[in-house]
């Protein structure tokens, strides 16, 4: 919908009118998620906006003629600032969900706040559930900060997740609990930080811990009775396909990695959900697991209904790197050389963008997206393997000095470990075919530290110590770009440096923008063609969450969640934010 | 009663008073050393757990740890003097991920006679939180008031660290 048509012009004030004292919301149905985007604009209902994973709103009222006038109209103070575990503070990675004129968004430690926003002048806490974490137990346990992405509807139910493994159904109109269940367990170092995906009546989650030991899982909960529905582990056990790829005879498996921490995609057309599987456990030590190691690094397609596997397409095999490839994986259909393509698509931490036909996982292009890659020449145009993968080495080299090896001097990899894109999610703009991608930039070192055994398999290691087989260095500077990228052929159709490496992810609009926060508190919008920016509002503080759209009253506003101070290796990077401090807030803005 | 007893006898408790005075004065001070000595180690650990979060990479019980904060050397079987480790926590130690803490740094020669310039990509990190000269005295000897030079830390040490309102030390109980 571009522009509202007059009769609901005239309409709307009249629902809203209504809509302030708080009417009860409609159920949260399967027909509403599949048509997010075309028949609910107003809303931004799942945590991509909608399932194929495009961070797309197709509100126009705020357009590259007017955004210049776009100001903050209200604020709200969030908490889940407190110290747990490792961490001196909670963080802010979250996509609010809108329904209605009422907002569900968390903070760090797995708070939701029902915010009424429907006034477009204030924001209205209108309950809080705290899931009540033991900080210390989750947070000691968490690789890298106290982070919760966010909530997902279902009937008249919120459905949110705890750092501390549980999940939590709880009554959208009042903010009390239903049921809550526990999925994963900080005693063998499993966290929960994603979004959850509902498809009908299962919530996906999976768990992170790559750098404590765990073995990956993607589980599904059935949102009727609160019970598991299936689990699908994505390092495959002993008999099941792709085992045969931990050539280490110790069972290495077992503790393999393959973490899960961003939520899936969704296409309906072929009923699948597509996963994307982190690093291989453990991290930098590829010579205590020879062989591919799937499926770590690589994306899952599954059927919703029995999480049975269809297929895997393993980006990094033996991945020496951490290069995760948990973040989302776009479902676009579109002409490539001439013939209707049924793709997903994926801009990978290892530094290339991916085309993969959706139907088998055949490899379908790629091509480099960041800046500078020195760990493989390129792809293989067959297969898409990395270029110089060698099947019949355990461990791989790629190109040599790229990667930490056993008593082997710091090795430099480009992009650095933190990736090309970590999880910060990308935007695609449908009516463009641009698929936006906010990058880290830069180089870093790996030293390798020999990995010691498990106690389960003889070792010394414990269920909850660091499992990652040596560190990373900083090198030298990290920054970041946001680049606007052809998604059928890779091409970069427009690019912008950006003084930070970004950690906040994207959105983009029918009003042909881009917008995108930044470590400094920069949140900016960009044209959507040019990548020009074209506005900018300073928060003050970092921003390391991504911006949705949503509107009231036929007004569009742009909503996101700021409060961030970066790790000293970031900082390291930039010490011009050395004196930062994080906060807690939602910002609104509007015309 | 006689006078001389009588007076060697108030003498002798005269004496024995003045005695038990100057020892209750004695602990009454050295009480309170003891006290400015753990509020000390307390500030210390404060600053180790939370406020520069030094166990986000040495790890709770400054054992040491490898991932995402670097390879940190083991703090327990470090062999520094604690004017070294003040030293390395105020300066940092160039080309490795362990941060400094002085807020001024290298922008004066005070750390090893080397600028910022002088390191460039050497610098060591910036810090979770700048320390001042008290605050890195409390660390260091919350360091060697509690780990440096202990063999594996206990379950006793576990709950000492982190209190028993979490299950945190569950897995070390035997
Ligand atoms: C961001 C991670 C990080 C933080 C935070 C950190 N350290 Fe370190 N620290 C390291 C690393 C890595 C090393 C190893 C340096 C090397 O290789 O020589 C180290 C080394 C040290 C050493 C030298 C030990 C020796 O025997 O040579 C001391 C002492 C030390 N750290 C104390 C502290 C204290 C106290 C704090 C908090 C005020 C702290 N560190 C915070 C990462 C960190």
């Amino acid at each position: 919908m571009r522009k509202l048509s007059p009769a609901m012009a005239l309409m709307t004030p009249l629902l809203m009118a209504g809509a302030l004292t708080p009417v009860r919301a409609a159920d949260m149905t399967f027909e509403r998620a599949l048509n997010a985007i075309s028949k609910e604009p107003q809303n931004w209902l799942l945590y991509y906006g909608n399932y194929q994973g495009y961070r797309f709103s197709p509100l126009g009222e705020i357009n590259t003629d007017n955004v210049k006038n776009l100001k903050p109209v209200f604020a709200v103070a969030l908490g889940g600032l407190q110290s747990g575990g490792r961490y001196a503070f909670g963080n802010l990675e979250g996509t609010p969900i809108v329904e209605d004129g009422m907002m569900y968004v968390t903070d760090g430690w797995g708070s939701v706040y029902a915010i009424d926003v429907s006034s477009g002048t204030k924001g209205d806490i209108k309950w809080k559930f705290d899931p009540g974490i033991d900080r210390a137990w989750a947070g000691d346990v968490a690789c890298c900060g106290v982070n919760n992405r966010g909530v997902a509807l279902w009937k008249d139910r919120v459905i949110s997740i705890a750092l501390d493994g549980r999940m939590f159904a709880v009554n959208k109109a009042t903010g009390e609990k239903v049921w809550e269940r526990k999925i994963a367990d900080p005693a063998l170092g499993e966290t929960i930080t994603m979004a959850p995906l509902v498809v009908r009546d299962l919530a996906i989650v999976g768990p992170a811990g790559g750098e404590f030991g765990i073995r990956g899982f993607i589980d599904a909960t059935d949102l009727n009775t609160g019970q598991q529905a299936w689990r699908t582990y994505t390092i495959p056990g002993t008999g099941e396909p792709g085992n045969d790829t931990w050539k280490d005879g110790a069972d290495r498996w077992k503790h393999g990695g393959g973490s899960v921490w961003e939520t899936a995609t969704y296409d309906p057309q072929t009923d699948t959900i597509y996963q994307g599987i982190g690093n291989a456990g453990a991290d930098w030590d590829p010579q205590y697991r020879p062989g591919d190691n799937k499926w770590a690094a690589s994306v899952l397609a599954l059927n919703p209904a029995d999480g049975k596997i269809k297929w895997g397409f393993q980006y990094t095999p033996n991945d020496p790197f951490d290069f995760d490839e948990i973040s989302e994986h776009p479902i676009i259909d579109a002409k490539v050389n001439g013939k209707e393509r049924k793709l997903v698509v994926h801009a990978a931490r290892n530094g290339f963008f991916y085309a993969l036909d959706r139907t088998n996982g055949a490899f379908v292009g790629g091509k480099q997206y960041v800046d500078k890659l020195n760990w493989t020449t390129g792809l293989d145009p067959e297969t898409g393997l990395p270029a110089n993968y060698d099947p019949k080495s355990g461990v791989q080299v790629y190109s040599p000095g790229t990667h930490g090896m056993r008593g082997e001097p710091l090795a430099t990899v480009c992009p650095s470990h933190f990736g090309a894109k970590n999880w910060e999610p990308t935007a695609y703009n449908p009516t463009l075919n641009t698929l936006y991608i906010p990058s880290i930039e830069g180089c870093d070192g790996i030293e390798t530290v020999a990995q010691k055994d498990f106690v389960d398999q003889g070792g010394t290691v414990k269920p909850r110590d660091r499992f990652s087989g040596g560190a990373f260095k900083m090198t030298g500077r990290l920054y970041g770009s946001l680049k606007a990228i052809d998604p059928t052929t890779g091409d970069v159709k427009a690019a912008v440096r950006l003084d930070f490496p970004n950690y906040a992810g994207a959105l983009a609009t029918a009003g042909n923008l881009v917008f995108l926060g930044q470590a400094d508190g920069i949140f900016a919008a960009y044209d959507a063609k040019t990548l020009n920016k074209v506005w900018s509002f300073s928060v003050g503080t970092g921003i390391n969450a991504p911006a949705i759209s949503y509107s009231v009253n036929g007004k569009q506003y742009i909503a996101v969640l700021a409060g961030s101070r970066q790790s000293p290796f970031v900082m390291q990077s930039d010490p011009s934010v050395k004196y930062s401090s994080t906060t807690s807030m939602l910002f609104v803005f509007g015309l | 009663m006689d006078v001389r007893f009588a007076l060697r006898f108030s003498l002798a408790l005269a004496l024995i008073a003045a005695t038990i005075a100057s020892v209750r004065a004695q602990n009454v001070q050295s009480d309170t050393q003891n006290a400015e000595a753990a509020r000390v180690i307390a500030h210390g650990k404060d600053i180790f757990k939370t406020k520069a979060t030094c166990q986000f990479c040495h790890k709770w019980d400054a054992s040491g740890d490898q991932g995402y904060g670097g390879n940190a050397l083991s703090l327990r079987a470090t062999r520094l003097t604690p004017a070294q480790v003040a030293e390395t926590v105020k300066c940092g130690r160039p080309g490795t991920g362990m941060p400094y803490h002085d807020q001024f740094a290298y922008t004066d020669k005070r750390c090893y006679g080397v600028t910022r310039e002088q390191l460039g990509k050497d610098m060591p990190p910036e810090p979770n939180a700048f320390l001042n000269s008290d605050e890195i005295d409390a660390v260091v000897k919350y360091l060697f008031a509690t780990d440096v030079g202990r063999g594996p830390s206990t379950y006793e040490d576990c709950v000492a660290f982190w209190g028993t309102e979490t299950r945190q030390c569950e897995p070390m109980k035997q």
